[in-house]
């Protein structure tokens, strides 16, 4: 086998490139990335901006780890074109033959085309360029525009460093994604007791200022602030694979089997850039998770050599720590529901809440706030899609629960181990 | 991997000794909070589940780590974490399905069992033999003929 050719440095890259060494120490492997920094944590970046953590910690991999593990690296080039004919990557000075390639190339933060979204004192947050940027730009009255996981983990983080924040969502609550009406008012209550101010149901319609930023326009008026920061969502990296022929979906991702193989012969694709099918469900869909993002490129490594594994799908697992508050959600939520015979069981106590969506006596999503222990047990329930009727019986069976030991803290979630009438 | 913490929930009376002699060992403190193995107690139902790491082969906290912190050693198979580069956001706490993986709150790190490099404390003080450490073979062999004797009515 040739030289294998990784187009990306991020988790899925990172995990494609550690798979194939593992097992093939002999192989060439060559990792082409537009940025020049070595591989860092993107889900780190809030922590950093917060300030919670040094640079230097954000680096999951340094320079002399890439020659450790015999990677050669092209950092800070652009890939122009792929030649799928004559099995090229095409960059600005080299074409680098391939006899394997990896698509890893990630997504992009997207700043919708508002008046004014061009102005300095517009950021987004997904490099470490980005971060910094907003700390050399030094803000003190901040608008985050989306609430998804980056929105209020950045929104968190600019209070945490004294700036006063606010939150705008377009939808009519904060992590809309994850998370159902219930649980992201609770969440959003824990944010408004630390002073960051929630807007929801309204949208940006231009960003006002002369030279730069100095207010946001909403529905309901004029808001002054010296920092946009645009949380609103990705858009994949597909531009060089649709130009090179590779079928992409219609959300918007690379097409790839389970093999994580595209439809032309010795490409495959994995992390942001693909289209995955979702564990529950069975549909395609965007994971845009760093969990996903790293079994995919374990998989396309593997099978890029010939390991033949098959992927088991996506599950989106959202773990946010907020204001020492963690806030879990796994699975799909009620709006990816809507329509199914879908029962709602839920609980709360002081200082904390769990709501579990069963549909057809399967557990499809679970969120909770305040809630630690036990979790693991529900996500590994949910995989396996184990009856919650089975749960039940085998809990309320003294001798099997005993046998069954790891399921008993299920225990710690009563309307799931419980019958409820 | 070679040698296997066993855990027996039906000998383990909830004493918590196993605690105390895991958080000595390891941070110095009488603090069972700081263990690396914790009982779970169900009084009402008299169920005691001691959560510890079982080392997986394919582990779910090593996928959930946004840091790329926790490996697999190569050669005894251990489920290690690098724990100077955690940061401490927890998603493999809430990745692990035995609740294993456990939060020191004072150092504001995640960290598991380590097998005490092969002498563990906590089955030195275990009272009732509800912790066992020894050969795979041997530990699991023990349990699978205890359990076929029951079925066999013996």
């Amino acid at each position: 086998m040739g030289r294998i050719v990784i187009i990306g440095n991020g988790a899925a890259g990172n995990c494609a490139a550690t798979a194939i060494r593992k097992h093939r120490p002999d192989l060439e492997l060559l990792m082409i990335s537009h940025e020049s920094l070595p591989a860092y944590s993107a889900c780190a970046l809030p922590d950093f901006l917060a300030g919670w953590v040094e640079r230097n910690r954000l680096f999951i991999r340094e320079e002399r780890d890439y020659a450790r593990l015999a990677i050669d690296t092209r950092f800070g080039q652009e890939v122009v074109a792929l030649d799928t004919a004559g099995r090229k990557v095409v960059l600005e000075r080299e074409r680098i033959p391939y006899d394997r390639l990896i698509l890893a190339t990630g997504s992009r933060a997207i700043i919708p085309p508002v008046e004014g979204s061009h102005l300095p004192g517009n950021f987004v947050v997904k490099s470490v360029l980005d971060a910094e940027a907003i700390l050399r730009h030094g803000p003190n009255n901040v608008v985050v525009v989306g609430s998804g996981n980056i929105g209020v983990e950045v929104a968190e983080a600019l209070q945490v460093r004294g700036c006063r924040v606010t939150l705008i969502e377009m939808m009519e609550h904060i992590l809309p994604r994850a998370f159902d009406a219930e649980p992201a008012g609770r969440i959003a209550g824990l944010l408004a007791r630390q002073g960051i101010e929630i807007l929801t149901g309204q949208k940006v319609l231009k960003v006002g200022g002369a030279e730069k930023v100095a207010s946001v326009y909403t529905e309901d008026g004029e808001m002054p602030c010296d920092t946009v920061v645009w949380a609103a969502g990705v858009k994949q990296n597909v531009e060089i694979a649709r130009a090179a022929g590779i079928n992409i979906g219609r959300l918007g991702g690379i097409m790839v089997n389970s093999f994580m193989e595209t439809n032309i012969d010795r490409i495959y694709a994995c992390g942001d850039c693909i289209e995955s099918t979702d564990i529950l469900t069975g549909r395609q869909t965007l994971s845009l998770l760093w969990p996903n993002a790293k079994r995919q490129g374990e998989v396309a490594g593997l099978n890029c050599i010939g390991r033949q594994v098959k992927y088991e799908g996506s599950l989106n697992v959202v773990v946010e720590e907020l204001y020492g508050t963690i806030v879990v959600a796994i699975g799909l939520t009620s709006r990816d529901l809507a329509g199914e015979n879908l029962g709602v069981l839920e609980e709360e106590g002081e200082d904390w809440y769990y709501r579990a969506l069963v549909v057809d006596d399967r557990i499809m999503g679970f969120q909770s706030v305040g809630i630690t222990s036990g979790i693991g047990v529900v996500t590994a329930l949910m995989k396996k899609r184990t009856p919650v009727s089975e749960i039940r019986r085998i809990m309320a069976d003294p001798v099997l629960a005993r046998k069954v030991w790891w399921w008993g803290r299920i225990g710690h979630f009563g309307v799931l181990e419980n019958q409820v009438d | 991997m070679n040698k296997q913490l066993l855990v027996d929930c039906e000998l383990c009376n909830g004493c918590g000794l196993c605690e105390l002699a895991c958080a000595v060992s390891k941070t110095g403190q009488y603090q069972p909070f700081r263990s690396r193995i914790r009982v779970w107690r169900q009084e009402a139902k008299g169920m005691f589940i001691p959560a510890v790491c079982v080392h997986c082969v394919e582990p779910p906290c090593q996928v959930a780590c946004l840091m790329n912190v926790v490996d697999k050693h190569p050669v005894t198979g251990l489920t290690t974490r690098r724990v100077e580069g955690c940061i401490g956001c927890r998603a493999c706490q809430v990745a692990c399905p035995f609740d294993a993986a456990c939060y020191d709150e004072v150092d504001e790190v995640v960290v598991n069992c380590d097998h005490c490099g092969g002498n563990p404390e906590c089955v030195k003080y275990c009272p009732t033999g509800a912790l066992q450490y020894g050969e795979l073979e041997v530990t699991t062999g023990s349990r699978r003929r205890s359990e076929f004797s029951k079925w066999l009515g013996g």
